[in-house]
């Protein structure tokens, strides 16, 4: 019984990561309809950025983490501003090659940055964790956890609550009628994508705690986030977390498979996947559209 | 008149010696080209550049004797390199170009068990000698190859010394956890370990495999909690061997022995955990304690003094460099025996080779790997790494049983 407390609780917690990867490779998808195959990268710089300060300033990384989501939303709307803009319209084959071609350019340039090394984060507090009886709740995975909701609620705030949020949500209803009511496009693209990138930049600085990274370690990402969204649902923030935890408890549970069910976890969440898509089209949580 | 004539002897002794040496002394032949594809870039750029280092120490130490001896002249030797982009297609591709149009007589290994794995292919195709210090997976040389060589020990010997050390330990452990990657070197470490283990008296729990490159690995970390072995072993990479350091931590995974097949010997680990990494063993091929009598080139001591001299500020090599160095030493030796640059020859003679040097015995079984080297085992104390096994030539006891996380 302890031992399934347990998992629930890793499962959990790893559904942390999950989320904070999710939400930005969501809102990405779900606005501008491009799956962005550089979020992996973006991740990374979050977390290479958290290193950076750990080790060169003595940061804590949670203090980090608004340093990695300003950096990387200035970043991200650069990025859609001045480059991915020009293919919005394209076919979706196009904005494949693009952000795929964004992520060779992004890890490259961190490889010749910060080389391939190894890095990771790790502060005094570290591994110390709660314990209750047989069950231990890691502390930095807690706070990533609860930072993961946190960064999800605020997203969720942003575009139900403020003025740009809204256009957001009204390019995504209908782009032509948004651009006819005066919504200025470009500009609500690039903050749409810069706001994606944020939230990948801060699930970047949680990764720099929980595991070590290399300039080519978010591959693994962009894939992990993509299931997480199709799990929940596109379209809603909420449904995302709702992946997420569901991809992190799937994960543990496949993983807890004796002998060698760990090799098949990532089939067994590709395989829910599947069957979420025939029996559930619009995801665990989310609308049709 | 004696005195005379002592001179005139003297002087004809000194001429004859002067011509002597002028006419018998060995003459410079043509350069011999060697080639070698190396992730300069992509994902295994540290490693490659360290095979590279090993490399070029060889050949700056031969060049400066004029080269590899071969019927009285001396052959110069340059190593022609390709950046394979850390990928093991590419490196097959630039192999071929190596022999074709750079002309390579002889080829040197590339990084890796994947990238080794389709660069013998193509040495095979081509009958042409390979010598590699950076593929140990046997499933390399289970293809019946014959033109290719791994001087290192081979993936079944990584974490066996573990195994011989922790029999020598006091309370003796008894229970072996394996983890391991589904990738075929991980696999075998982990598959002889399941065999080995027994024969010294500890029972080995089902292997725990986990998909290559996992992220997150704390539902195995928890199974190994729930073992509860004395022995916690992880056949995997360096990332994996710090994604399980960090949960073992984090979910209080007590055992008297941490070993890792790969990753705490580098200083990137010590570097990501810093007091965590502490008390952890790994196999490795080569340390630079360990303590051999070469039968030519440098003695480890040397070794490390000349890698010191080349590359200031890395500190001392690692067994990348040191078994990089040792491929072109085999490579040479072999064709000094053969006492000829035609490549069956050569092959034949790396084939009959038996020599040590500082790296160890180079020798090859039929298959082409060295199963005669030892590894040795490596712990990680107070930040530094430390030979601890085999005893002959340890510079350290091991620190044994590994305190409990809350008591560190």
């Amino acid at each position: 019984m302890a031992d399934f407390v347990q998992l629930v609780v890793l499962g959990l917690l790893a559904g942390g990561v999950y989320v904070a990867v999710g939400i930005g490779f969501g809102l990405v998808w779900g606005v501008l309809n491009i799956v962005n195959l550089a979020h992996g990268a973006l991740v990374i710089i979050g977390g290479y950025i958290t290193w950076q300060l750990f080790s060169a300033f003595h940061i804590d990384p949670f203090l980090s983490l608004p340093v990695d989501a300003v950096a990387l939303f200035v970043l991200g709307y650069t990025l859609q501003r001045g480059v991915i803009n020009r293919i919005i319209r394209a076919p979706l084959l196009f904005t494949f090659l693009l952000t795929f071609g964004l992520n060779l350019v992004i890890i490259n340039v961190l490889l010749l940055m910060f080389g391939s090394d190894f890095r990771s984060v790790t502060p005094s507090y570290s591994g110390q964790g709660l314990e209750l009886g047989n069950v231990v709740v890691p502390y930095t995975r807690l706070a990533s956890l609860g930072v993961a909701i946190l960064t999800a609620a605020a997203l969720a705030f942003v575009l139900n609550r403020t003025r740009i949020g809204l256009a957001i949500n009204a390019i995504s209803a209908d782009r032509d009628a948004a651009q006819l009511v005066g919504i200025d496009l470009r500009h609500a693209y690039a903050m749409t994508y810069g706001l994606g990138a944020a939230c990948a930049g801060v699930a970047g600085g949680l990764i720099a705690m929980i595991q070590a990274i290399t300039p080519t370690a978010g591959e693994p990402y962009t894939l992990q986030a993509f299931v997480v969204v199709i799990l929940g649902g596109l379209g809603r923030v909420s449904a995302t977390v709702v992946g997420g935890l569901a991809f992190g408890l799937v994960e543990a549970f496949g993983q807890s498979i004796p002998g060698s069910g760990s090799v098949f976890a990532n089939a067994i969440a590709f395989g829910l996947m599947v069957l979420v898509l025939v029996t559930r089209p619009q995801g665990l949580m989310g609308r049709l559209r | 008149m004696t005195v005379r004539k002592l001179a005139l002897l003297a002087v004809a002794v000194v001429a004859a010696f002067a011509c002597g040496t002028a006419s018998s002394g060995p003459t410079t032949g043509s350069t011999i080209t060697l080639g070698a594809p190396l992730g300069l870039t992509g994902s295994l750029t540290k490693e490659s550049i360290l095979t590279q280092q090993g490399y070029n120490l060889w050949q700056d130490w031969i060049n400066a004797r004029g080269g590899i001896l071969v019927g009285g002249v001396k052959h110069p030797v340059v190593i022609k390199y390709y950046d394979d982009t850390s990928s093991a297609n590419q490196s097959a591709v630039l192999m071929q170009k190596l022999i074709t149009e750079d002309k390579a007589q002889f080829l040197l290994g590339p990084y890796g068990s994947a990238a080794t794995a389709t660069d013998a292919a193509i040495a095979e195709q081509n009958q042409i000698p390979m010598v590699e210090a950076n593929g140990a997976a046997q499933s390399i040389f289970n293809q019946g190859y014959k033109y290719t060589f791994g001087v290192l020990s081979p993936a079944n010997k990584y974490l066996q010394g573990v195994i011989d050390m922790a029999a020598t330990l006091n309370p003796k452990p008894t229970t072996v956890f394996m983890l391991s990657a589904d990738d075929n070197f991980s696999l075998e470490v982990a598959n002889a370990i399941v065999t080995y283990a027994p024969t010294k008296g500890m029972t080995v729990f089902p292997v725990k495999k986990y998909k290559n490159g996992a992220t997150n690995l704390s539902a195995e970390v928890q199974a190994a909690k729930a073992a509860n072995a004395d022995i916690v072993l992880n056949s995997g990479h360096l990332q994996e061997a710090i994604a399980i350091n960090k949960a073992a931590k984090e979910q209080k995974l007590n055992a008297k022995i941490f070993a890792y097949s790969v990753g705490p010997s580098t200083p990137d680990f010590i570097a990501a955990l810093g007091k965590d990494a502490d008390y952890v063993y790994d196999g490795s091929q080569w340390t630079p304690q360990v303590k051999y009598t070469p039968a030519f080139y440098l003695t480890v001591a040397q070794y490390v003094a000349a890698y010191k001299a080349k590359y200031p500020g890395l500190g001392d090599p690692d067994y990348h460099v040191a078994e990089s160095t040792a491929a072109c030493l085999a490579l040479q030796r072999a064709i000094e025996n053969a006492g000829s640059l035609d490549a069956k020859k050569v092959r034949d003679a790396l084939a009959a080779l038996d020599v040590t040097v500082f790296f160890g015995q180079i020798k090859f079984d039929t298959r082409g790997i060295n199963i005669y080297k030892p590894m040795v085992v490596e712990q990680i104390q107070s930040g530094v790494h430390h030979t601890v096994f085999p005893s002959n030539i340890a510079d350290a006891q091991p620190m044994y049983p590994t305190p409990n996380w809350d008591q560190r």
